[in-house]
């Protein structure tokens, strides 16, 4: 295979990724609940470009799987099987099989057994025939008309052609000119007779025991009738549509030439308490309660699949009326159901116009997206960088008058809008990381027999793309060891008083320069004594040890443990956690973890979010400039005499309004013991929040500034630095260090780990 | 690297640090600057002077006689900083002074023996040279010995991970 072809494959692969995400999400949504024609449109349109894209590189299984789920999805889509939960469930299923059949083809695991899921797939579509294609096999129905006019692609383009010709709306054929009938009602055709109009009105429950009410109107076509009228009156809103029932009524124009009583034979086997009125005139108030509607019966299809269960037909609606051809020769009318065709050429524009409008939803489903070389963006952003940092030169060069006179503020405004587009480009919702949470959830479950729910929050928060890739692996261990040790088994759960079901809950959030990724579980905690029982035999931890229930937690983390009883398919290994650990700090980042006995457990990966732009408050320190994320920023207090007071010989409080606060001197904590000298008075001690001690005073010199700045980090060319968030550029060129507050003041933060040594003065 | 250059010849660059001449290999060589003191890192061995700003990334320098064990360079009007790319990672070592760029030939390097560096094991070879401006400067007719650097062996995280 060549390169180039390998290319193309590579994007269809991340298309499949994406179309796989697409379905998910829908699948999900239809999962809880969400049936509207655009969620399974949505998944359909993703399987279905992963069948074509499948197909067009020669996977074969993926592509025969893949058909066959969409035939399933396409008959949902058409309203032909109802979405109901079972149906879903199987969805969801195929859906699991598909993302395997695309890793397959990616060559990246074996071909899945699909035949169970393929089977669940047929009986659906089997079941549909049985149970729910009422108007098949109706004897009741009087008209011969095919059912399959009815069962075609809502759209039903089909028709159109079949039937136009002999009954075009100007019925020129049948009639016999009368120069008495000139009628103002008939102004465009003058040598029309007086035609029938009938009124159906189909009730509620016309659809009921295989009823069609479709039928009937084609039976009138069959006569030469023509729709002049739809009436939507009792059309609810699509959340309120309940698909089984009949909400449309017709006014038809039927040629006057028909004898009455074929008409009435028409009805024979209507549904009781429908509305049928057959008059030889033009009835003024129903016109004025229908649409006319100039195309011919025959493009009928679009309005028709209304009592045919089919929300995706309605979802329509409201597109085709935003379509402005849609209102060109005809008065527009608002509630113009039909694409309304121009007189002349009766029936062709139909099509068209349906095509633009389904044009136009893809456009609002799928935004449009471009494919950037990722190096591309990254050197994007390192420019944009470097313009924020010589933007900031010059506000440091020139005074504030002449920043005005050559405009400098609004070229600042202008660089950091670039700026922050250019960081929205690498930015991506965790929700991609997230994604895969779901499914590999409901393996889980299936493997150990466990009920989880999964709660997720705060999958919006925007992370760098670099960030969000590195997770992954992290993310599946922390949702496996959840499932595995965590949540108990149901009958455990009932005994313990908890509902059979446990909850995994995955949330998100960013503070300051870090991004917090929790997975909590309610299930048994960890059991330290077991836990310490396994360290001590496993030679991690001496016999004698004193542990900290906390130091105990994170045993969990340490290489080669593992207190699964028996080694399961899903952890066990002794690998989980410890791998965890050692991506998220080999990301900049650390894990926490608080576990509650018989409560649950919660585990934190704490992410720098790097390559991000930083609000913080610039301070000197000895000298030398830091910057502490504005964000952990409370207040700042000038000291007064004796309101910092010693504790211990190290240990210092702030009194703040009745309270005290520990106070920690930056300048010791760094190793300037230099600095020792300054008074607190001659300092400033500015309040932190910290997630893990609470509100913290750190001691400074002074305060510089307050800006915006770039992060640079360390371990690019160095190491992470516990205690620093990285580095940035400041406007003169020099560089500040970025404090981490969280590491710097937080509980698990000894002092010692920073030697008196290494700064070089 | 001049295409003239055969195959088995390679450009190094010489610098003193302290009594000794040492050479590095032309192509990690980024640039060669003027120190600018660094902004000190809290929590790094001694040897880590700080960091600096290498046109918007921030790369760390190093004391390169403080991370061979000796007693740190004193800074003066010709002290530099070698940047160099070492496995992808950018680092700047401080040298007393930098003497100049010869060419050698690979077959000219010794292997090195039990130099009296702190470390043995960053010297990758020895090589003699007769640049005119190192032999002036070390009062020496007949050719100067050049203690090639390993700078893989000096790779800054590696040290790091065992001091962390």
């Amino acid at each position: 295979m060549s390169d180039d072809l390998d290319d193309i494959q590579a994007i269809f692969f991340e298309e499949c990724a994406e179309g796989l995400a697409t379905a998910e999400a829908g699948l999900s949504a239809m999962a809880d609940g969400d049936v509207s024609a655009g969620v399974i449109a949505g998944v359909f349109r993703a399987v279905h470009s992963i069948k074509g894209g499948a197909g067009a590189f020669g996977h074969a299984a993926l592509t025969a799987f893949s058909h066959r789920f969409e035939n399933v999805l396409d008959e949902v889509r058409a309203g032909r099987i109802a979405p109901t939960p079972g149906v879903t469930r199987v969805m969801l299923t195929a859906f699991d099989v598909l993302a395997d059949h695309v890793a397959a083809a990616q060559g990246t695991s074996p071909l899945p057994a699909d035949a169970a899921v393929a089977a669940a797939l047929d009986q659906v579509l089997a079941d549909r025939g049985v149970a729910e294609a009422a108007p098949a096999p109706v004897a009741a129905a009087p008209a011969p008309a095919p059912v399959a006019v009815v069962e075609d692609d809502p759209f039903g383009f089909e028709p159109v052609t079949a039937s136009v010709e002999p009954f075009d709306p100007f019925g020129f054929e049948p009639v016999t000119v009368t120069l008495d009938l000139l009628d103002d009602a008939q102004p465009v055709v003058a040598d029309a007779p007086l035609p029938w109009t009938v009124t159906f009105v189909p009730s509620d429950a016309a659809l009921a025991n295989g009823g069609e009410p479709m039928l009937i109107v084609r039976e009138l076509e069959m006569l030469g009738g023509t729709i002049t009228g739809v009436d939507l009156s009792r059309l609810p809103s699509l959340r309120d549509l309940e698909p089984e029932h009949a909400y449309l009524g017709w006014t038809i124009s039927v040629p006057g030439t028909v004898e009455e009583s074929a008409i009435g034979d028409c009805f024979d086997f209507v549904a009781p308490e429908s509305i049928v009125d057959i008059v030889r005139e033009i009835s003024p108030d129903i016109v004025s309660t229908a649409t006319p509607i100039a195309a011919p019966l025959a493009v009928a299809p679009v309005p028709a699949p209304a009592p045919v269960p089919a929300p995706v037909a309605l979802a329509e609606v409201p597109t085709l009326i935003a379509t402005p051809i849609a209102a060109a020769p005809v008065p527009p009318m608002p509630a113009a159901v039909a694409p309304v065709a121009p007189p002349p050429p009766p029936v062709r524009p139909a099509p068209v116009r349906v095509d633009e409008a389904e044009v136009q939803r893809t456009h609002e489903v799928a935004a449009q997206t471009i494919r950037v070389d990722l190096t591309k963006l990254d050197m994007l952003l390192n420019l944009v960088g470097e313009l924020v940092i010589r933007g900031s030169i010059l506000a440091d060069r020139l005074s504030p008058k002449d920043q005005e006179r050559v405009e400098l503020p609004q070229l600042s405004r202008l660089t950091r809008e670039i700026q922050d587009t250019v960081m929205s480009l690498r930015a991506q919702p965790i929700k991609q990381a997230f994604s895969r949470v779901p499914r590999m959830l409901r393996d889980l479950s299936a493997e150990t027999g466990k009920q989880v729910t999964l709660e997720t929050t705060g999958e919006t928060t925007e992370v760098d793309k670099g960030v969000i890739e590195k997770i992954g692996d992290p993310l599946t261990h922390m949702i496996r060891n959840a499932v595995d040790h965590g949540i108990e088994s149901p009958e455990k759960r009932l005994a313990a008083g908890k509902p059979a079901q446990g909850t995994i809950k995955l949330s998100a959030e960013q503070k300051g320069a870090r991004i917090f990724v929790r997975v909590a579980d309610d299930g048994g905690g960890i059991d330290r004594a077991r836990v310490r029982a396994k360290a001590v035999e496993k030679g991690i931890v001496a016999p004698d040890a004193v542990l900290t229930d906390e130091e105990i937690d994170q045993l969990i983390c340490a290489p080669g443990f593992s207190t699964a009883e028996t080694i399961s398919n899903i952890s066990g290994r002794g690998v989980g956690m410890d791998v965890v650990r050692s991506n998220v700090e080999a990301l900049g980042g650390r894990v926490e973890i608080a576990s509650t006995p018989g409560k649950g457990t919660t585990f934190t990966m704490v992410l720098p979010l790097t390559l991000a732009i930083l609000e913080g408050m610039i301070v000197r320190l000895a000298g030398q400039r830091f910057v502490l994320p504005l964000a952990n920023v409370i207040e700042t207090v000038q000291p007064e005499p004796g309101q910092v007071r010693p504790t211990t010989t190290t240990g210092e409080v702030i009194e703040l309004r009745g309270n005290y606060l520990p106070v920690r001197r930056l300048t010791r904590t760094f190793g300037f013991a230099d600095n020792d000298a300054r008074t607190p008075e001659e300092s400033l001690v500015i309040i932190v929040e910290s997630e893990t001690a609470g509100h913290v005073g750190l001691m400074v010199d002074t305060i510089d500034d307050r800006r915006e700045v770039v992060i640079k980090s360390l371990d690019q060319n160095l190491h992470p630095i516990r205690g620093l968030g990285g580095a940035t550029i400041l406007g003169d060129g020099s560089i500040a260090l970025i404090l981490d507050i969280e590491a710097l003041v937080g509980p698990s933060a000894p002092l010692n780990r920073y030697p008196q040594k290494g700064l070089a003065a | 690297m001049s295409s003239t250059q055969a195959s088995d010849e390679r450009k190094i660059v010489t610098f003193s640090l302290g009594e000794q001449i040492f050479g590095i290999d032309m192509a990690s060589l980024i640039e060669i600057r003027e120190w600018d003191e660094p902004t000190p890192l809290p929590g790094v061995p001694s040897y880590i002077k700080g960091v600096t700003n290498l046109r918007g990334t921030v790369v760390p320098v190093v004391g390169l006689a403080e991370r061979l064990g000796w007693t740190p360079s004193v800074i003066h009007a010709r002290s530099c900083i070698l940047v160099v790319n070492v496995d992808g990672k950018q680092a700047g070592f401080l040298v007393d002074e930098v003497a100049d760029i010869v060419l050698i030939k690979d077959s000219e390097i010794r292997p090195a023996p039990d130099v009296e560096v702190g470390e043995p094991s960053v010297i990758a070879g020895l090589v003699k040279t007769t640049s005119r401006t190192i032999e002036a400067a070390q009062g020496s007719t007949d050719g100067i010995m050049v203690l090639l650097l390993d700078l893989d062996a000096l790779a800054l995280t590696r040290q790091l991970d065992l001091a962390a």
